[in-house]
């Protein structure tokens, strides 16, 4: 699956795009944020205040599964205007 | 087109043109320009204007809808821009063309409001360091000034 960043979460992590591996039953979402904090410790403060969209919808419930060939998304604050 | 994400300069004459239909009373246009804050890493020169496009496409759509659902039916811009822009560059314009002004000023005001919570828009902060006040001809020859 490809996980997009944007803005602050962009800058903290150092890439627009990443390829990331999950099981093929998926990963909760909330699992892949901790990995995400894990494996770039500067965007973590930043996860705190994001949402988080699956496939072009925003995440209510971050037990959803992730799985393969998904796209998710890191949405900072939004700042437009 | 009442929607639109762009990289070229976004036209208040253009909006004007797009909401104006005969019957349509009162035209409100809110423009939004980059202003030359000072910030941590100093003055504001230019914001980067990001989106993630098709989920912001989709929500200015909703906007819109919102906006015919609650205000009636009228016309409306949401138009915002991206990429780089300096200082005092238009980044976005909303506009509503009512009935009479009260729903135009109405409809305008929850447009810009809306949008800049439910759109995923995002802007950066470019900016130049502050510089040390230069020392006076005076003070560099060794002399106090006044």
């Amino acid at each position: 699956m490809t996980i997009l960043l944007f803005a602050s979460a962009r800058e903290a992590v150092g890439h627009p795009r990443l390829g990331w591996a999950v099981p093929p039953d998926g990963t909760p979402a909330d699992r892949l944020v901790r990995e995400l904090a894990e494996r770039f410790p500067k965007v973590r403060p930043i996860l705190r205040r994001c949402r988080f969209v699956r496939n072009g919808t925003i995440l209510d419930d971050l037990h959803t599964p992730i799985r393969p060939g998904d796209e998710f998304a890191v949405h900072p604050p939004y700042g437009g205007g | 087109m009442p929607v639109r994400l762009t990289t070229r300069r976004l036209s208040m004459a253009e909006a004007m043109r797009v909401l104006a239909r005969p019957g349509l009373g009162g035209i409100a246009l809110f423009a939004g320009c980059v202003r030359p804050d000072p910030g941590p890493g100093g003055r504001v020169v230019a914001l980067d204007y990001e989106a993630h496009g098709p989920l912001a496409v989709g929500a200015l759509r909703a906007l819109e809808r919102e906006a015919v659902r609650r205000f009636g039916p009228g016309r409306f811009v949401l138009w915002h821009r991206l990429g780089r822009l300096p200082v005092g560059e238009v980044s976005v314009i909303v506009g509503a063309a009512c009935g009479h002004r009260a729903e135009a000023f109405s409809a305008a005001r929850f447009l810009i409001e809306r949008l800049k919570v439910t759109v995923p828009i995002w802007k950066t902060e470019r900016a130049r360091p502050g510089r040390r006040p230069r020392r006076s001809r005076a003070r560099r020859a060794g002399r106090s000034a006044g």
